[in-house]
């Protein structure tokens, strides 16, 4: 039923478009907004990786765009193929089509991917993949190992698997990395990558979603996709890619937005699937693709001062809101651990979990406005990653993976609190109903 | 022909006696609706706090906030009972004015349509006051979280001067729905409102003009910085 609303959608110089192509056996789709200066090389690189790879398949590559201002759509469809002045062993039968539009809806990530999951379903794809189009580091051979998996080997939904800088991807690392294999039990480690490959039928399952007027259709739309392939018993893999390097600006991303969209829609996951992760125990090792090797990430600083004020002024100004969300022990101990200053300054692991839980637990009932509770979070959030990033100053990349190891347990340890938490609350709101 | 003694006490005895007779059974109905009506305003107050008491009603206002307030007022005693009072004054109302109608002089019968004829603009205001606590709290809220994210060290302040800004605008429009000095009333709110912007934005831009140059040079500087080294997904 969605999915001819979408269609419905498209402007008449695509349907036009996907008349003349037909039938596709690989998407890839490319979101941008204003990416005018990155896009070209992210254009050339699939333009390589699908005549490389996949010589013998008619493939499209497929801009879904926000609008840009600078030239954008130009750029993509100007973009040399790469494939002819490049030395390949094998030469393309079918050369890939490409497309640039306009996609409708609410603006962000998520509205552009799914007019690619609509041009994938209506060109009858085999495989999907997406692709950020502000990437740097992205290779001919990212192509092959988001797709072939999916082509080759029966995976439905493939996620990226990064070398990050240890402080880089604190809302993966911190939050949504543990809480996804604590609750849909699968160790999918960056389930908020921004590069995947997917099955025609798990593009078909998404549009059949109604969620294109939530936050999935902004910054949630990542691990929505991921969690959902998951709940829904599709088969999960991963692809090692590398390092992930992007441009340095990220348009009209700002830290309180982006984590209200992707906790957000996390949680509002944790009520749909609620069965799911209340039936799920342990988790699973997700298959790796690819030949994982050492790699030099950009270095990084990171202001904890500021992190560690920010904390401290969200605990002292936001306490009614916070009276709220938390249990009272939880608040003591927050209160305890947040006036901490310097290098002494800490937030536990089984503290940040119990507040995790804690806030997805009010999120579920409504306890405050939600939109507001996530707001509320975002203090929280800074003060745990002042913490961390203290604590793993001195560490190597396989010890910080270890702490990140460690954390998880812990989530996984306080599940039962999650659980028993979820439940009590949902009694207490039953005999709190006006008679 | 009638006597001195006739013209001066019987007759304005029997007037008196007939007005009296006119008088009484009003005032007997206008008593007995009272003491009625007095009693079911108690079992009615009483039944709604006890109702009120088994819905939990309490716990649920003590999320909002306004538990704490109504504690602070030293009137009532809990939410429940701020909301059995005040089904109980409703009741009062309409028995006051069924008493009046049941009098039926001019003077209570002009009383009771005016004030039936005044209800609309009772209720409106009742509505704008309830909307402006609803809405300077939410706008409130919304504010002291943005001030806080952006790390405003008076973030408190600014939420509080927009809940006042806000509860003070439905106060006023309350007041002209109930036609309690309108004109005079918003000319003070538009004088007042422009007088603080204007003294801020003197005060902003003489008195901390150097101090909001290295605020708003440090605030992009570090913003900048920020953003270019560190990602969050």
């Amino acid at each position: 039923m969605h999915n001819s609303n979408v269609e419905e959608l498209f402007p008449s110089e695509l349907k036009a478009r996907l008349d003349q192509i037909g039938e596709a056996e690989i998407v890839v789709g490319i979101p941008s907004y204003n990416n005018a200066k990155t896009i070209g090389h992210v254009v050339r690189a699939v333009s390589v990786g699908l005549a490389k790879h996949f010589p013998a398949r008619r493939s499209v590559i497929v801009n879904s765009d926000g609008g840009s201002k600078d030239s954008t759509q130009n750029v993509v469809m100007q973009a040399e193929g790469g494939a002819d002045d490049l030395l390949l062993v094998s030469h393309s039968v079918h050369p890939s089509y490409r497309i640039s539009t306009p996609y409708h809806g609410i603006p962000g990530k998520g509205s552009a991917f799914r007019t690619i999951f609509a041009v994938a379903q209506r060109l009858n794809a085999k495989a999907c993949v997406v692709v950020d189009s502000d990437l740097r580091s992205i290779t001919p051979g990212w192509i092959e190992l988001l797709a072939q998996p999916v082509l080759e080997y029966g995976y439905d939904y493939i996620a990226p698997y990064y070398h990050r800088h240890k402080y880089d991807g604190t809302i993966t690392n911190g939050i949504i990395y543990p809480m996804t294999r604590t609750l849909y039990g699968k160790s999918v480690r960056q389930p908020i990558g921004g590069e995947f490959g997917f099955s025609g039928k798990l593009a078909a399952c998404y549009l059949d979603k109604d969620v294109w007027d939530t936050d999935v259709a902004r910054f949630g739309i990542d691990i929505w996709m991921t969690v959902t392939a998951i709940a829904e018993g599709f088969r999960v893999g991963q692809a090692y890619l590398g390092a992930k390097i992007h441009d340095a600006k990220d348009p009209g991303a700002d830290l309180t937005s982006m984590f209200r969209q992707v906790v957000g829609s996390f949680f509002n996951l944790m009520e749909s699937y609620e069965q799911v992760w209340k039936n799920t125990t342990g988790f699973e090792k997700v298959p790796l693709f690819g030949f994982p090797f050492e790699v030099g990430v950009e270095p990084l600083t990171v202001n904890t001062d500021r992190m560690i004020h920010a904390a401290q002024q969200g605990v002292q100004d936001l306490r009614e809101i916070y009276t709220s969300i938390l249990s009272p022990q939880t608040l003591i101990d927050l209160t305890t651990y947040v006036h901490r200053n310097g290098k002494g300054f800490h937030i536990p692991d089984s503290l940040w979990v119990r507040m995790i839980y804690e806030a997805a637990k009010a999120y579920h009932y409504r306890t405050i406005d939600r939109d507001h509770l996530l707001q509320s979070l975002v203090p929280l959030y800074l003060g745990r990653t002042a913490s961390f990033v203290l604590e793993v100053t001195d560490s190597t990349a396989p010890q910080v993976e270890d702490r990140i190891e460690q954390l998880c347990q812990v989530f996984e340890a306080e599940k039962p609190y999650l659980t028993q938490q979820w439940d009590a609350a949902g009694k207490e709101k039953l005999h709190a109903q006006p008679v | 022909m009638r006597s001195l003694f006739d013209r001066m006490l019987i007759d304005p005895f029997n007037r008196l006696a007939e007005q009296s007779a006119h008088i009484v059974p009003v005032l007997i109905i206008v008593l007995v609706t009272l003491i009625v009506g007095g009693f079911i305003a108690y079992v009615l107050r009483w039944l709604t706090f006890r109702l009120l008491h088994a819905a939990r009603f309490d716990r649920l206002v003590q999320r909002t906030g306004f538990a704490s307030m109504i504690e602070r007022t030293g009137v009532f005693r809990s939410p429940s009972d701020v909301g059995a009072r005040f089904v109980q004054a409703l009741v009062w109302v309409f028995i006051v004015l069924f008493a009046l109608n049941a009098a039926d002089t001019p003077a209570s019968v002009e009383l009771v349509r005016r004030f039936v004829d005044y209800i609309p603009n009772l209720i409106a205001a009742g509505l704008v006051l309830l909307l402006g606590v609803v809405v300077s709290r939410m706008v409130s809220r919304s504010a002291l979280l943005a001030a806080v994210n952006a790390q405003w060290p008076a973030a408190r302040l600014i939420a509080g001067g927009v809940r006042v800004l806000v509860m003070t605008l439905a106060v006023v429009i309350a007041l002209e729905q109930l036609h309690i000095g309108s004109l005079p009333l918003l000319v003070a709110f538009a004088i007042v409102f422009a007088g603080i912007v204007f003294a801020l934005a003197i005060a902003f831009g003489l008195g901390a003009r150097d101090m909001a140059r290295q605020w708003l040079e440090a605030k992009v500087r570090s913003s900048v910085a920020e953003e270019e080294v560190f990602r969050h997904l």
